[in-house]
């Protein structure tokens, strides 16, 4: 895995803002004056150079490259279209890959050594800055499709004063993007945000005397939400049924209760004894006296024996519950919903589930793999062909927003990206759910057609009549906010419409740019000569550039990415 | 631009009446309709008296054997071994009188002073120890195997669908109160708003094979911004046209019809609303508390919208207590009652008291045993009934042992519930109107249990 991570141990933070605004505004000052390319070597690749060789997988327009970006990042930008196309799709991924983590901690932390309070609205701005800005495009992505599947959320009391915490655990994401599974799991379980978000944190053994029951909690949501589910599945993701078309599930409440018993023990690293101790970030480290050392019923008829330590126990457990068959259909449909589509064939996940069992060297559970082998199927690349009625998925309240602001390079002139409770009109904020059941279920049927045909759309779970509204409230405040329009402030994040001013004399060449651009060339002609009556009706050109835009974003054409 | 036929339907469907389908109205038909119900209330007055359920969903599995708790010695000192460092003392405990308490005494947690005074009052009842069952079931059954569970027990996401759709219909996307108001939407007179109306986003417990719930938040209904000055309304009219433009894509139509829609309904809410006299009742600004408040305004404008029978859905969460189970609770109990308090007076404000009858939910009641310092998913639990047509100052249902091990319970103070979610609902339908032969379409399971009216409702 690469984990060659400039940022791993923490720049200074001043250091970072600085050079984060110092690389854009080099850019934008050479935006005139270059070529796009040249603009993508200097400055989109982030970190690459030309070390890579051009692969021969180059995608065929920029529409095309627009699609495979509009799922692997987020957002397509020139830099980013102009990359894709000098180093093919393949290639690509693997400069991705290579590519030093872009952190979310690291400065959090130094700030609030620095005596900066640091609280949840900053790790939200740190979220925006690496999303719109961060050169690791597919690692951030990809990060915030895990974070919807390995849940916490700073609404629970006991994370919400956390910020660095939850920034930490982010970070257990961003790291372990493209890394092993068996690896994020563990990680992930000893976490102390998590531990402290579904209460495996100070759980203890059985306390005969006062009558006290191991903590379920965990024990339960490692195996509904993070691992296998709650019924058996083939390796295409379909639901298996016994004889009497019933599914089987996959655990038992008694293994619930047996697992309860390994997951004791636990607490925060560095701790003076079991219940007193100064949180922090650390992975959490076992206290024998309060781990259960019965033997125990925990998953498919194993009994652990008695007398094993807390460690020993959870290795196994992760062990085993890594290699169970359910897990690679499972969250390997997961991530192909995050990434690519709502529906995805089964054909498409028994492909992606295959490479999770074996990622070609007979590793299992190769993360990176995986979300190559998602990115470069060829459901991914022309699932729109072949179902355009149905492939794609609604786009998440926050990608919607990010894509608008990649695509037209949206920076403050502070540096910074202050939009930091995007859930008030955007529905959803990372690590903010309302519960460990994520924003939405990956199962959420829309009532009417979709779900008559038996679709899915996970997403059109947060969408309702008053968020539809505040959602498309919010997109037109972002698209008004540009940089040639007036009254605008140092904190306020401006997109820049130049170049689509520029455009605008030709209505028709304006609707084919933000076609392509936004929409990955798939707009509807309907669409484009409604557009284009419009523009032409307005002799203004920064009108017709901010309406263009405005009426594009906020179209069920871009809402839905296909 | 007239909306394509497949279109139509849907919205159609969404709005829950044939009316518009029937007449092949477009979309200014449809803006007509809004005006002249806004404009003619006395005519709108509906023939059937007005009734409305509210549920307050109680989110994460409320421990509801700490809301309602046995107080008489022996109870009390069996209810304090189970709970151990989660149990109440006696002293803390509100006392309360049952007309029938089942040969023992009860009080309710600390934190409810507003629901001890309504269930003195008479205007609250509870029903004991209910949750989802597929048919009466013994602990020796249960343990064996041998008898029908509900799929996926203990299990967050699948006990609360259970608790929507009820337990044969688990994997149905429709719940019950949905498929109530499909058969009572007729006598809405052809409102253009939903009978179902979430203020908690989606769920399925208002989903009914034609009637689609309406979401509204808090703050009322949402104005679409951005679209003023002639630039602007010019900008509004390519906006609706890329709506209304027929669409390849399912899931671009379902977006484009919830927009559309989204629209014509804030016009039709923000016109009533405004014209509303404020609410003299003053209500908590906690998350339930507000969302209870745009409900009681939303029943205030029931002849203004002419509209006889809806169903409102609230959502209270953090009940997932399995930490810090103390303190937590007492917040969540505390909030909740102040909310349900204010609410109750502002149906004795509207005049509304015997027309809306409020009911709790929760997926699952907890474990009595502690996990250390909170509890863990249970089963059986109980849930609060409210309203002037209820009857009051009782409780339904049969008491449970909360002895550990007892008949009752499976593992914990998992306890089999004694009264089935189909009962409960089954009663509160009964009473909203729906006729006892359309009982068994609602809940499958209804005949498996002795009786399909607990007698709660007068």
């Amino acid at each position: 895995m690469p984990g060659h991570d400039p940022l791993l141990s923490g720049a200074p933070p001043a250091a970072s803002i600085t050079t984060t605004t110092v690389l854009r505004s080099r850019c934008r000052s050479r935006l005139v004056a270059l070529a796009a390319a040249v603009l993508a070597s200097a400055c989109g690749g982030g970190g690459g150079g030309d070390s890579y060789a051009p692969g021969t997988d180059l995608p065929a327009s920029d529409a095309t490259a627009v699609h495979f970006l509009t799922q692997a990042t987020f957002g397509a930008d020139d830099a980013s279209i102009a990359r894709l196309h000098r180093l093919g799709y393949s290639t690509w991924l693997r400069e991705q890959m290579e590519m030093g983590a872009s952190l979310h901690r690291p400065e959090l932390e130094a700030r609030a050594g620095a005596g900066e309070n640091i609280q949840q609205i900053h790790r939200q701005e740190m979220w925006w800055r690496r999303a719109v800005v961060a050169p690791d495009q597919l690692r951030q992505r990809v990060a915030f499709a895990l974070s919807q599947i390995f849940v916490i959320s700073d609404r629970a009391s006991a994370l919400n004063t956390d910020s660095i915490g939850m920034a930490e655990y982010y970070d257990i994401l961003v790291r372990n993007a493209f890394g092993n599974y068996r690896e994020l799991i563990e990680q992930i379980t000893l976490s102390p945000q998590m531990g402290k978000y579904l209460s495996m944190l100070r759980n203890r053994k059985p306390d005969l005397a006062r009558n006290i029951k191991p903590d379920e909690n965990y024990a339960r949501e490692i195996m509904q939400l993070f691992s296998i589910g709650l019924v058996q599945l083939d390796q295409q993701g379909n639901v298996v049924r016994d004889g009497s078309n019933q599914p089987i599930p996959t655990y038992t409440q008694e293994e619930i209760v047996g697992l309860a018993h390994v997951f004791t023990g636990w607490t925060y690293a560095g701790s003076t004894s079991f219940f007193s101790a100064t949180p922090n970030y650390r992975p959490m480290e076992p206290f024998e006296d309060y781990h259960d050392q019965q033997a125990k019923n925990v998953l498919g008829g194993v009994i652990f024996p008695a007398g094993r330590t807390a460690r020993e126990e959870l290795t196994d457990f992760l062990d085993r519950l890594a290699a169970h068959p359910n897990v690679a259909p499972f969250l390997a449909k997961q991530l192909i919903q995050r990434l690519v589509t709502s529906n995805p064939t089964p054909a498409y996940v028994g492909r992606i589930a295959a490479v999770w069992n074996d990622n070609g060297a007979s590793v299992r559970g190769d993360l990176g793999a995986v979300v190559r082998a998602i990115l470069l199927d060829a459901e991914a690349m022309t699932g729109q062909i072949a179902a355009p009625t149905t492939f794609g998925k609604l786009r998440e309240p926050l990608l919607r927003l990010s894509a608008l602001w990649r695509a037209f390079h949206a920076r403050a002139d502070d540096g910074l990206y202050d939009y930091t409770n995007p859930e008030i009109n955007m529905a959803q904020a990372a690590l903010r759910s309302e519960t460990v059941f994520n924003f939405y279920r990956p199962d959420h049927q829309p009532q009417g057609e979709l779900a008559t045909a038996s679709l899915v759309a996970p997403e059109f779970e947060i969408l309702t009549h008053s968020t539809i509204t505040t959602q498309t409230n919010q997109l037109y405040t972002s698209v008004n906010r540009h940089r040639s329009a007036a009254g605008t402030a140092p904190d306020q994040i401006l997109i820049d419409l130049q170049r689509e001013i520029a455009m605008a004399a030709d209505p028709v060449a304006l609707v084919d740019h933000l076609n392509v651009l936004l929409l990955a060339g798939t707009m509807s002609v309907e669409m484009h000569a409604i557009l284009v009556a419009h523009l032409q009706a307005e002799t203004d050109l920064k009108t017709r550039a901010e309406d263009a835009v405005h009426l594009v974003v906020t179209s069920p054409e871009f809402a839905i990415q296909k | 631009m007239t909306m394509s036929a497949t279109t139509f339907t849907r919205r159609d469907a969404l709005l829950g009446g044939s009316r518009l389908l029937a007449a092949g109205a477009g979309l200014s038909m449809f803006r007509d309709l809004h005006a002249m119900q806004l404009s003619s209330t006395a005519a709108a007055s509906p023939a059937a008296p007005y009734k409305a359920l509210v549920c307050v969903y109680l989110s994460g599995g409320n421990d509801s054997f700490n809301l309602l708790v046995p107080t008489s010695a022996a109870d009390h000192g069996a209810y304090m071994a189970s709970r151990g460092n989660l149990g109440i003392t006696a002293d803390q405990l509100l006392p309360i009188n049952p007309i029938n308490p089942q040969g023992r005494a009860f009080g309710l947690h600390p934190s409810v002073p507003e629901l001890r005074d309504m269930f003195e009052a008479g205007s609250l009842a509870f029903v004991v120890n209910a949750g989802t069952l597929m048919a009466p079931i013994s602990k020796a059954a249960y343990r064996a195997n041998s008898a029908a569970k509900p799929a996926q027990l203990f299990s967050h996401s699948d006990q609360t669908q259970q608790w929507e759709s009820q337990s044969a219909a688990a994997d149905t996307p429709h719940g019950w109160a949905g498929r109530a108001s499909d058969l009572l939407v007729s006598l809405n007179n052809g409102s253009p708003l939903s009978p179902a109306i979430s203020l908690a986003g989606s769920t399925r417990l208002l989903r009914g094979q034609t009637v689609a719930p309406y979401a509204l938040g808090t703050g009322g209904s949402v104005q679409l911004s951005g679209f003023s000055g002639t630039r602007g309304q010019r900008r509004l009219a390519t906006f609706q046209q890329l709506l209304q433009k027929r669409n390849v894509h399912m899931m671009e139509t379902e977006f484009a019809d919830l927009q559309a829609q989204a629209m014509e309904l804030d016009t039709l809410i923000r016109g009533a609303l405004g014209t509303a006299p404020p609410l003299q009742t003053a209500f908590p600004t906690t998350s339930i508390g507000r969302q209870l408040k745009m409900v009681a305004q939303m029943i205030g404008l029931r002849d203004t919208l002419g509209v006889a029978r809806q169903v409102f859905y609230v959502r209270l969460g953090g009940f997932d207590t399995h930490a810090d189970q103390l303190a937590f609770h007492a917040q969540l109990l505390s909030q909740l009652a102040i909310a349900l308090k204010a609410f109750a007076d502002a149906m004795a404000e509207l005049g509304t008291s015997s027309a809306v009858t409020t009911f709790t939910a929760s997926e699952f009641g907890r474990t009595l045993s502690s996990n250390g310092s909170g509890s863990d998913h249970g089963w059986g639990g109980n849930q609060m009934v409210i309203g002037g047509a209820v009857r009051g100052r009782d409780l339904y249902g049969t008491w449970p042992s909360l002895i550990l091990d007892s008949d009752d319970d499976v593992g914990r103070g998992r306890l089999i519930p004694t009264t089935a979610v189909e009962q409960v609902c089954a009663t509160l339908a009964s009473w909203f109107g729906v006729n006892p032969s359309d009982l068994p379409t609602l809940f499958p399971r209804l005949s498996e249990f002795a009786s399909s009216d607990l007698g709660f409702m007068s």
